[in-house]
């Protein structure tokens, strides 16, 4: 047996964060979370291939909290085999060994769980080694799951033991410490962001938000892409810091995004609403109103920059990047979206909507490079027991105000 | 911090305080003591020494007192006078009217408007000849009172409220309302001719106002004589002490004759009421022959030797403070 | 008989003064000894103003009358100063819809068809139609907007511009087209305070950036000592070269007026007078007056603030030759407005009322604020600043990060981008001032809406350069805290805490001096 932090199917509690879970965080991710430490039984191998780890720091994943404040989209929910041990960001003790990798070694894994891990044939993005694009994550000799830690059967990094493929496990040099390592995983999807963004020489990039996802895919457009002035919304001032010091050339405040974006690219702002500047044809009474949110009412750019990336996944940082970027622009979404924006502009500016999902290929082997001197120190300001839990998810649901940008378990710790 | 507070106007009104009840009266009451204390309420207000030469100091306008002669303060002011003035005097002092009947006579000839006049030695003399009229006397009865009565708003309110009383200006200028104006619309009106109370009981000069009003707008003056209430009240008292006695004593009223002046009637005026104090100290057909004779004891101080000093201080004190014999009976023809 | 300003000492008898901060005021009791400037009272004005504006153009200085310079066939234009004076917005009639009244009258005698009317309005925001009604009157209004002949200027449009030439320093002189192309130009200036009128009416009401630029930038403006003072302001200088070319090409018929200091209705009499000569009901309506502020949303007060009307009455006018005017005028102005200050003094304490030349009808954002107490108060000297080099200057206003996105879109930018990387003059100038200058947005707005141009914030943060480049320190007092570091200075809550906080700079006994406007004054410090 071991212990565990379990999310599990409640009707009643999902309703419940269903309904309260954007207003009341701290109620979500309290008392009414579908989430609870229990003392189960160890996952064991389902297959060849297949090793037992022990995890040493887990992260906690804007998707986790999505997941338990009941914002993530219903769609994801054919993707997970209830009851789960969450945790995907994880460094790990491999127990046994696996593969190649002896038992013993720290390793990082990469969380995707494709038709390797499932004991089938290759499906076709298998067989073209885009593992994150894999079809058949809901079949196989495995429980659904998307990755590990949304599936029943593998454990996950927020208990003691889980289990892991062979096609999982990276290993981690033994210079990185654990709090570079559980950045890893983060890293090589911000890695595999700032490919998918395809920056060409001398583009010009916003990036919507600066936590974790935000800042790692700044870090990663600096330094693998030749990005000419990178723009990052920042809502906290320990954001506004950690964004210039991973390369960002402009930090700005949410409300003044759009503006600055103008500015810089010489864009005309036009907007639907009357009281800006007489032009648009909606009383600012009825934008304001809820008939107006989402009905497409604001200001948007004519013109504006070639690369956005929203790493938040709310409707406003989508409107946000959606509406300040050039026709024939490219938008990246790597924040889990949650609710809907107006796509209006996709259609009219002719943007390119590209969604980027995990990573693949070599992106583990380029983050384990970056994270050997990227400014990652104190990154991750918190590490938490299981027990704490509630704490934990606090914090984590509040990290940004609170300067925070990775809160993490530590599995092993029993105080 | 929070972004929010960088939004302009048209994304949320800034960062600026939002008003709240609870602010506003708070702030209300702080405000008020900060004024209260800045401005001096219910003192003079100052002007600060460094802008002494460049604040012209307001001539003020009198106080405005017509309000309290419009018919709801009159109404007030008789419910006032009749319910707390009459008998709070009554029973705080023991206070003997003689002489109504003159004004009884005078109404008998006519409705026209009096000009009462009184010695004036007590804060309580207002109060005792008003409440010593006949109602209908009373009611329409205004007090002149000295400008410098007026300089605080509540003191003279208040009295204009209870006593009727309206400012004379005795520095000429503006004045709101002459007495001659309020004797034409048929108020009677109380002046004492010595300006002040008096410092030691006995009388002051006579000054010339109420006859010459007298004169200029023909109405009679009905002398009065208030003797007892420098005892009872004098300056710097705030309430009657002990249970005093005072007499109040009309005289016959005086009508301004042909070819009669300022100075021909202000000395008659002033005899008049000297004889009526004469007479309640002694008789009335003893007082009459003496004032006949122009004999009548002077009202400005005690008789003394010819030549001789005038009386100390003390001993003009000591004369008018005097207990009154109590309700002695009336002596018409006095034994020698 | 109005009485001379005064320099007030306070001590104990003197009761808490009116400092005006934002859409509202406090009462503010100060430290001993603090000296308080008083404007003189208002001079007495012109009873006739009719028969004032008639004589002065029939009779002008330096100049044949104007009935002379006018004839059938000729191509005449009014241009007038905009909305940015005065302040608050005079009741109606306005004084410009009086002048021109006559001016047309006397050119419709003289049977002038060709008339255009100009909004002198340079990089400021294009007045509304209402505005341009309520400012000259709906006759005036009427017979020449709905033709396209009552108009603002537009300084980005390169057809309605004319080069002059250059001064003797390499100075671009460039303006409208409408103006440099008439037989005569006739200019209707209200001369509020020192620094209007003169050359800065024509060369500067109806340039361009391209010829601004060489008198609104740091440089000029840190060397104008002050800008309220023609005769020792480097960007006056500039625009007295300039002017002095222009006279060679141009026939300008210059009317100046000057103001008295009547700047608040009735209702707010209180704000007017001298403190201690508040009457009870003065006392009443400024706590009422205080508790209906408190009580009332942000946009109520503002609307409240912005619906002053101001019953100036008219001290004055002069027409003619621009320079010789001008000093006719400033003579008045000086008689008007000059108080004399006996030295300097460590700290300068300033209220920062509700409305400035760029905010009316709109929202003082925290630009405005500081170019209003830093730019134009601070600047409001003759002589010397009436702060010692290295004092201490506190300012209150509640500088709220609020923006009118209508009249002010580049300010809202300026705020967010510039302020952040920097808020010193030369570096914002280098690295900034061309961006926005030419940001085609910025530019649309100026042209089609109603925004001030994109470089307008940058010539307010350059009004206040001389006052960052003196003090020593810079304090709001009630302020917000964001806004006011944002912008590099300091905020406190309360007086006392201002002064503590300037201890380091000024000592703990600093002299102090508080200048009580509005009404405007000018401190002749000697």
């Amino acid at each position: 047996m071991m212990r565990a932090l379990e999310v599990f199917a409640s009707t009643s509690r999902y309703a419940a964060a269903r309904a309260v879970g954007g207003s009341v965080p701290g109620l979500a991710l309290g008392a009414m979370a579908p989430l609870r430490l229990v003392t189960r039984e160890r996952p064991e191998p389902p297959g060849p291939g297949w090793a037992i780890a022990r995890p040493r720091l887990s992260g906690i994943c804007g998707s986790d909290l999505g997941i338990i404040t009941g914002t993530t989209s219903l769609y994801f929910s054919a993707l997970s085999s209830m009851p789960f041990v969450p945790g995907h960001e994880v460094v790990a003790d491999l127990l046994t060994d696996c593969g190649d990798v002896p038992r013993g070694t720290r390793v990082v894994i990469d969380p995707v769980l494709p038709c390797a891990a499932r004991g089938l044939d290759p499906c076709g993005p298998c067989s073209r080694a885009e593992t994150n694009r894999c079809d058949r994550v809901t079949v196989g000799h495995l429980a659904p799951g998307l990755q590990t830690g949304f599936c029943a059967e593998t454990g996950g990094g927020w208990g003691e033991q889980m289990v892991v493929h062979a096609s999982q496990v990276r290993a981690v040099p033994d210079d990185l410490p654990d709090e570079r390592a559980v950045l890893l995983e983060p890293l090589a999807c911000a890695v595999h962001t700032a490919r998918r963004a395809a920056v060409a020489p001398g583009d010009s990039v916003l990036v919507s938000g600066a936590g974790s996802v935000g800042l790692l895919a700044v870090l990663a457009l600096r330094r693998l892409t030749e990005a000419g002035r990178i723009t990052v919304v920042a809502k906290h001032d320990a954001q506004v810091r950690l964004a210039r010091a991973f390369g960002a050339d402009d930090v700005v405040r949410p409300s003044s995004a759009m503006s600055l974006v103008r500015r810089a690219t010489r864009a005309m702002r036009v907007s639907s609403t009357r009281s800006e500047d007489g032009s648009g044809a909606v009383p600012a009474v009825l934008a304001r109103s809820s008939l107006g949110k989402g009905a497409g009412a604001g200001p948007f750019l004519l013109g504006g920059v070639d690369v956005a990336l929203d790493a938040v996944g709310s409707a406003a940082s989508q409107d946000t990047v959606l509406r300040s970027t050039r026709a024939g622009g490219r938008v990246v979404l790597s924040g889990m979206p949650s609710k809907g924006a107006d796509l209006s502009p996709v259609w009219f500016r002719e943007l390119e909507v590209v969604g980027t999902y995990a990573s693949r290929g070599d992106a583990f082997e380029v983050a384990t490079r970056l994270a050997a001197d990227a400014p990652l120190d104190g990154l991750v300001g918190g590490r938490y027991p299981l027990h704490r839990w509630r704490e934990a998810l606090d914090h984590a649901g509040s990290a940004g105000r609170l300067g925070t940008v990775k809160v993490t378990f530590d599995a092993r710790d029993r105080s | 911090m929070s972004v929010f507070t960088l939004r302009p106007t048209h994304r949320g009104g800034g960062g600026q305080r939002r008003p709240s009840l609870v602010r506003a009266v708070t702030g209300g009451v702080s405000d008020v003591r900060l004024v209260a204390r800045g401005w001096r309420w219910g003192r003079r207000a100052l002007v600060p020494a460094s802008a002494a030469g460049s604040t012209v100091v307001a001539r003020k306008g009198l106080f405005p007192t017509a309000w309290a002669r419009t018919p709801a303060a009159s109404a007030a002011r008789d419910a006032i006078q009749a319910g707390a003035l009459v008998p709070v005097l009554a029973q705080q002092t023991d206070t003997t009217v003689h002489g109504r009947d003159v004004i009884t006579r005078l109404r008998e000839l006519g409705d026209g408007p009096i000009v009462f006049v009184a010695n004036h030695s007590s804060h309580l003399d207002t109060g005792l000849l008003l409440a010593a009229l006949p109602w209908a006397e009373r009611r329409r009865t205004l007090v002149a009172a000295a400008d410098y009565f007026f300089d605080t708003w509540w003191r003279a309110s208040g009295s204009a409220l209870v006593f009727g009383t309206f400012p004379i200006e005795r520095r000429a200028s503006t004045v709101s309302a002459t007495p001659g104006d309020l004797l034409r619309e048929g108020w009677n009106v109380v002046i004492y001719p010595e300006g002040t109370r008096s410092p030691d009981g006995w009388s002051q000069r006579f000054q010339l106002g109420a006859a010459h009003l007298s004169v200029t707008e023909n109405v009679p003056v009905v002398p009065i004589s208030i003797r007892g209430s420098f005892a009872a009240m004098p300056r710097g008292r705030r309430w009657p002490t002990g249970h005093p006695t005072v007499t109040v004593r009309f005289g016959p009223p005086l009508w301004p004759g042909p070819g009669d002046t300022a100075r021909t009637m202000g000395p008659q005026v002033e005899r008049a009421v000297a004889a009526l104090l004469d007479e309640d100290a002694t008789d009335w057909y003893s007082a009459t022959a003496r004032s006949a004779a122009g004999a009548t004891p002077s009202t400005a101080a005690p008789v003394v030797p010819d030549g001789a000093p005038p009386a100390a201080r003390w001993r003009r004190v000591w004369e008018r403070t005097e207990p009154l014999a109590v309700r002695r009976p009336r002596q018409v023809w006095r034994e020698d | 008989m109005s009485r001379p300003g005064l320099v007030l000492e306070v001590d104990d008898r003197t009761p808490p003064l009116v400092v005006h901060e934002g859409d509202g005021f406090r009462l503010e009791e100060f430290p001993r000894g603090t000296r308080v400037v008083y404007p003189p009272e208002s001079l007495p004005s012109v009873p006739d103003v009719e028969a004032a504006i008639d004589h002065a153009l029939r009779n002008p200085i330096d100049a044949r009358p104007l009935p002379d310079q006018l004839f059938a066939g000729m191509r005449l234009t009014i241009a007038f100063d905009d909305i940015s004076l005065a302040l608050p917005q005079m009741t109606r009639p306005d004084i410009r819809q009086r002048i021109v009244e006559q001016v047309l009258t006397m050119a419709a005698a003289a049977g002038v068809d060709d008339v255009e009317l100009i909004a002198a309005n340079a990089l400021h925001r294009r007045m509304t139609a209402d505005e341009l009604r309520y400012m000259l009157g709906e006759r005036v209004f009427r017979s020449f907007y709905p033709q396209g002949k009552l108009r603002n200027h537009d300084a980005e449009d390169p057809a309605n511009m004319v080069h002059i030439g250059v001064t003797d320093r390499g100075e671009d002189v460039e303006i409208n087209r409408r103006a440099a192309e008439s037989d005569l130009l006739v200019y209707v200036n209200v001369n509020l305070v020192a620094m209007d009128g003169g050359h800065k009416s024509v060369p500067i009401g109806l340039t361009s950036y391209t010829s601004l630029k060489h008198h609104h930038n740091s440089h000029t403006m840190t060397h104008s000592r002050s800008f309220m003072d023609h005769e020792r302001s480097a960007m006056h200088h500039s625009a007295w070269r300039m002017g002095r070319v222009l006279k060679d090409h141009l026939n300008i018929f210059q009317v100046e007026t000057t103001l008295d200091n009547e700047c608040f209705p009735t209702a707010y009499g209180f704000m007017q007078k001298r403190e201690w000569e508040w009457s009870v009901k003065d006392q009443a309506a400024a706590l009422a007056a205080r508790r209906g502020l408190a009580l009332a949303p942000t946009s109520m007060r503002r609307r409240i603030f912005q619906g002053v009307r101001a019953p100036y009455g008219l001290t004055g006018i002069s027409a003619g030759e621009v320079e010789a005017v001008h000093d006719a005028t400033l003579e008045r102005l000086h008689r008007q407005q000059m108080v004399e200050l006996d030295g300097q003094s460590d700290v300068m304490v300033l209220g920062v009322p509700f409305i400035g030349p760029y905010n009316v009808n709109s929202t003082m954002n925290p630009i405005l604020a500081a170019c209003m107490g830093l730019g134009y108060y601070f600047n409001s000297y003759r002589g010397k600043p009436v702060v010692r080099e290295g004092g201490a200057v506190i300012l209150y206003h509640p500088v709220p990060a609020a923006f009118n996105a209508l009249h002010h879109p580049s300010y809202v930018d300026f705020y967010d981008e510039v302020l952040s990387v920097s808020t010193k003059p030369s570096v914002i100038e280098a690295k900034f001032e061309e961006q926005y200058a030419t940001d085609p947005w910025y530019t649309h707005l100026y042209r089609t809406s109603h925004a001030y141009h994109g470089v307008h914030p940058f010539y307010m943060w350059y009004w206040i350069s001389h006052a960052l480049d003196h003090c020593g320190d810079i304090i709001w007092v009630g302020a917000e805290k964001r806004s006011v570091e944002r912008m590099g200075f300091r905020a406190a809550s309360t007086l006392d805490d201002a002064l503590a906080m300037a201890q380091g700079t000024v000592g703990r006994s600093p002299s102090i001096t508080f200048l009580h406007n509005p009404p405007h004054l000018i401190a002749d410090v000697t």
